[in-house]
């Protein structure tokens, strides 16, 4: 089980890295990380958990292309600037580590995505957090709205007491990028469950509608892919209130994969995938046979978007038959459409008549 | 052969030569404004390389062209160059003469004129413009200059001279010129830019005469500068007699009208080559005519039966007449070094590989394709290559597509290579220029134009090989380069990451930095070689060095081999390590077996060439493990280099004689072969009338 560490089992976590490679350069052998391989061929789904984990498949990263070489050199150049930020006391963007990467000569990044990819790496070998890190990413946490109430230690370390519903203004309350309890604390809501939308105009169409409190609901924005902290907030609401999640998004293969990354874990966080995702969330739309019950305005799918779905078809988190029968009835479809595209039918549609068929299904109103 | 100047002779007193020369003009070279400049351009610049290579003086050519009246296109244009000057007496002759010396039956490599040379250009000018021609011109064994204008009398049908005089010539810089031409003319004409133009014409010709020092000043004003890149001037080409496989049956009249011969053994054996005794006798029974016949005494039948037993119709035993080959010395090829310097200076890219092949025979002609590929660098990646296209040194400009040397290009599959081609046919595409250069005795064009060589079986094929070999180079060239970035990777991880690896992870756990030879042996695992090739400023040479170094975890032997330009005339000093000429061009050691974590270096350098002579030096090794960096020989490519090698050593000797030393033998021995003996067909005459 995923948890933060203390400095001193994150430190002996990297060294163990540090020394695979030491210990193969005293053998004569070149050195080696390894670690598991990142597919979606090596994910599999962990009964007791209930989430998709990395499987067994490990790949060793050598010193036998240059590539690789560099790779390991930048692991030992991360590690040791880990090392001074925990003695220091201070933490860093993934971004900021990227520009002080710099100063690595050899060892620095060719890109952002490089360093992020690393960290992540990095994560998976030592089983430690990007948390235990002191590294934070880049990306916005989510915006929330709803009668729900949580404690937020600020800046200068006083715990404020927030509402999201009475305490904020029509954007919101922001999620930080670290939101465990250190951070945050639930601590009361009057709600009936939580709803995920994925973009920003449906999220504030709600709103102006006042749809949270007419359906007593929590209102979270994803901002498309969403973040670490957004899937981590959702997790912990729904497991220390006890409150099922509803993820309303575009009827698209992206949007299948946003779901997964929120119900099962993400390829890319396999290995921390029972703390950031929500198996008990359902997926209420857009749906494939919503584009037809709806006569939804829609798109023709791209040659982007029909690999995608094959993809998904052989991808183990939508190996069920509901999700199969969606993904193929899209595929003969041939067509996409957006959550916005319910406006074709009034600016009320989507709160009035749309969200309560929806949710009724669901027994959720 | 000399269809148009034989026709205008003949014509002369009928047709008025403003008449004939607007009937011509195409084939002139003046049939549009922008195509008449560039022939004015080319027999301005052609006279004075011809002159200055005859003169052995290193050519300095200065152009000038400058728009005088831009509304009716009248344009002016100055050439001037450094060459031996033409006598006072003279000037009017090569300037007014239409009928033009030997040159159109001496059998040699020769530029050529276009239609009938600069005589060409005055015409023009007076035709459009009404003006004279102003040449000026300087011996170094006169005072002064002479000058003249001459121009051409459309009512006489006659060159006129006015203004003739003598004065100084000053440089630019005030000091008195030695010795030179200028010619400054003012005609109706066009400057264009881009493939076709002026700027196109001298940049080709600088490429292939990397002798001249060509200066362009263009009417906007810029300076065009393509400089002097060798001292060496063309080899002064012989002059060969005909030979038998080349006659045609006027040629062979009048040659034996001519002939004070003694009879026809002497005639056999003093006017053709590749005769020997042996074959003369042939010849003779093969005609049926003895060869103790008079000369005068042949005619009507016994002409055509002589020629059919040149031509291999007529048989001695049941078999065509033996020939020698004609020579070969009466060719100047530019030469593989000379090619790309010149190509080099003009065109700038990484890779640069030329050839030139054994001269070859079609026809009784000499001939010799040389080719060249440049590749990389600026170049543009998604257009056709430029195509070069020269016939004895002269670029070719126009009609690319009917053209021998285009076909020859288009018959390579260049896909193999390295280059893009549509469906494997047609001019390849990528970022490179392809050079072709014919030089030969009779270049045979498609039409009087002269701008495109006609069909030949023989020369296409050379054209043809040649591009493969170069294909070939180009090919390994590639991969070399992607193997060599491999190694150079390959090194970078073992001499920079993987110490930085041992370090740090040491530091980071606090214990000993640990050795890496293990770890380089295994991550390497290969025998890698390493060569560079680099101009000494000090020693004025250039130094090779080869480094073996063994990664493997046994110990291994090899041969190394090594090329370099031994047919450039360089020579290889300071080599220790010995070694033993393995082929023309290819050293070879053998080296002791090299332990693990070894590495052996071979140095030496070459002396007697230039910069940028010599860049790239290929290695290739004989032994069972793979060298990176270096390829392994193919004893085939040795095999080649051998036979080409034999080729030119037997050109240069001759074939024995079999017995019977009597006289015809020695006629042709103490007959020194020189100069055409073929005289100049009777009835010449110059503009001004006078006999020639």
């Amino acid at each position: 089980m995923a948890r933060m560490h203390t400095v001193e089992e994150t430190k002996e976590a990297m060294h163990l890295v540090v020394a695979e490679m030491y210990d193969r350069i005293v053998k004569g052998e070149p050195p080696t990380m390894t670690l598991p391989v990142r597919t979606k061929n090596n994910i599999g789904f962990d009964q007791k958990l209930g989430v998709y984990k990395y499987g067994k498949k490990n790949s060793i990263r050598d010193a036998t292309s240059l590539g690789s070489a560099k790779q390991l050199l930048r692991a030992l150049h991360v590690v040791e600037f880990i090392e001074e930020m925990l003695d220091a006391g201070k933490s860093s963007t993934l971004r900021e580590m990227y520009y002080i990467s710099e100063a690595w000569g050899m060892g620095k990044f060719g890109s952002q995505n490089e360093s992020n990819n690393l960290a992540e790496d990095l994560e998976i070998v030592t089983k430690c957090l990007r948390e235990d890190f002191k590294l934070r990413p880049e990306e916005d946490g989510a915006r929330m709205i709803g009668n729900l109430t949580l404690r937020e230690r600020n800046r200068r370390g006083e715990w404020m007491r927030i509402n999201a519903r009475d305490d904020v203004g029509d954007s919101g309350y922001g999620v930080p990028y670290n939101v465990e309890a250190e951070k945050i604390e639930l601590l009361e809501h009057d709600i009936d469950f939580i709803m995920a939308i994925e973009t920003g105009g449906m999220f504030d169409r709600l709103i102006e509608n006042g749809f949270d409190e007419q359906y007593r609901c929590g209102l979270l924005h994803l901002k498309g892919q969403p973040a670490r902290s957004t899937r981590r907030i959702m997790k912990r609401m729904s497991e220390e209130w006890d409150l099922p999640v509803v993820v309303f998004l575009d009827g698209d293969p992206w949007s299948f994969r946003i779901f997964a990354s929120i119900a099962y874990g993400a390829i890319k966080t396999a290995h921390i995938s029972e703390y950031l995702a929500t198996p008990s969330s359902t997926y209420l739309g857009i749906t494939a046979d919503d584009i037809v019950a709806y006569d939804l305005p829609s798109d023709d799918l791209s040659k982007k978007d029909i690999e995608a779905l094959n993809a998904e078809l052989s991808d183990p988190r939508f190996a069920d038959g509901w999700w199969q029968n969606q993904i193929n009835m899209m595929l003969e479809l041939g067509k996409k459409a957006e959550q916005q595209s319910l406006a074709k039918y009034g600016l009320d549609f989507v709160t009035e008549t749309y969200l309560p068929e929806k949710l009724g299904e669901l027994g959720l109103a | 052969m000399a269809g148009i100047a034989q026709k205008l002779a003949s014509n002369q007193k009928q047709v008025a030569i403003s008449e004939f020369f607007e009937k011509n003009k195409h084939f002139l070279g003046f049939d549009s404004q922008a195509r008449s400049l560039i022939t004015a351009v080319k027999e301005a610049v052609d006279n004075a390389l011809d002159a200055c290579e005859e003169a052995r003086i290193l050519p300095t050519i200065r152009i000038q062209i400058t728009k005088l009246d831009t509304k009716k296109d009248i344009i002016q244009l100055v050439v001037e160059d450094n060459g031996p000057g033409i006598p006072q007496k003279s000037i009017e002759k090569v300037f007014g003469q239409l009928l033009f010396g030997s040159r159109f039956h001496a059998i040699r490599q020769s530029r050529g004129q276009q239609g009938i040379g600069i005589t060409g250009v005055v015409m023009y000018c007076q035709l459009t413009t009404g003006r004279t021609t102003h040449v000026r011109s300087k011996i170094a064994t006169e005072p002064t200059a002479a000058v003249v204008d001459i121009g051409l009398d459309t009512r006489k049908n006659k060159a006129t001279k006015a203004n003739a005089g003598r004065e100084i010539w000053y440089n630019d810089d005030g000091s008195a010129k030695e010795h030179g031409t200028e010619v400054t003319a003012q005609m109706k004409a066009k400057y264009q830019k881009g493939r076709q133009s002026v700027w196109q014409y001298l940049r080709m010709t600088s490429i292939v005469n990397p002798h001249a020092e060509i200066i362009f000043t263009d009417p906007e004003g810029e300076v065009h500068h393509w400089t002097r890149v060798t001292e060496r001037l063309p080899t002064k080409v012989e002059g060969i007699k005909p030979h038998p496989h080349g006659i045609e049956l006027g040629q062979l009249q009048r040659m034996l009208a001519e002939s004070t011969d003694l009879n026809l053994n002497h005639f056999l054996l003093n006017n053709f080559s590749g005769v020997t005794n042996r074959a003369r006798k042939e010849l003779c029974q093969a005609a049926e005519i003895e060869g103790t016949r008079k000369i005068k005494s042949i005619k009507g039948d016994d002409i055509r039966h002589l020629l059919e037993a040149f031509q291999g119709e007529r048989l001695f035993n049941g078999m065509p007449v033996k020939l020698l080959k004609p020579p070969t010395n009466c060719l100047s090829p530019i030469e593989e070094m000379l090619i790309k310097k010149g190509l080099s200076k003009t065109i700038d890219s990484r890779y640069v590989t030329t050839l030139t092949r054994v001269p070859s025979v079609t026809q009784g002609n000499p001939f010799q394709i040389e080719v060249g590929l440049i590749f990389g660098g600026n170049l543009p990646g998604d257009k056709p290559v430029e195509v070069l296209r020269f016939a004895n040194r002269v670029p070719l400009m126009y009609q690319q597509g009917g053209c021998l040397l285009t076909k020859a290009i288009e018959s390579v599959d260049w896909r193999q290579y390295g280059l893009d081609q549509a469906g494997g046919k047609g001019v390849p595409k990528g970022p490179a220029a392809i050079l072709v250069h014919l030089a030969s005795t009779n270049v045979q064009f498609t039409s009087e134009a002269k701008e495109a060589l006609a069909d030949n079986g023989e020369v296409m094929e050379e054209a043809r090989k040649a591009m493969l070999e170069m294909g070939r180079g180009l090919r390994k060239h590639l991969e070399k380069k992607k193997k060599m970035a491999k190694t150079k990777e390959k090194f970078e991880l073992i001499n920079d990451i993987l110490p930085a690896i041992a370090e740090k992870s040491a530091q980071i756990l606090d214990r000993p930095v640990p050795g890496l030879a293990g770890s380089i042996t295994k991550i390497m695992s290969a025998v890698i070689s390493e060569t560079t090739t680099e101009w000494n400023k000090e020693t004025k040479q250039t130094d090779v060095e080869i480094t073996l170094f063994n990664y493997t975890s046994r110990a291994r032997a090899y041969t190394i081999l090594a090329t370099w330009p031994e047919k450039a005339g360089a020579g290889m000093v300071g080599n220790d390590r010995g070694g033993r000429k393995e082929a023309l061009g290819v050293w070879a050691w053998k080296l002791d077996a090299l332990q693990p974590g070894e590495q052996v270096k071979i140095h030496y350098s070459l002396r007697g060439l230039e910069r940028n002579d010599w860049n790239e030096t290929e290695v290739f090794f004989r032994g069972s493990q793979d060298v990176i960096g270096a390829t392994k020989m193919d004893e085939k490519f040795l095999e080649e280099i051998r036979r080409q090698e034999k080729i030119v050593e037997e050109a240069g000797i001759e074939e024995p004689t079999e017995g019977e030393g009597q006289t015809p033998q020695s006629i042709e021995e103490s007959e020194p072969v020189s100069e055409p003996t073929v005289a100049p067909p009777t009835g010449q005459r110059t503009l001004f009338g006078g006999e020639s």
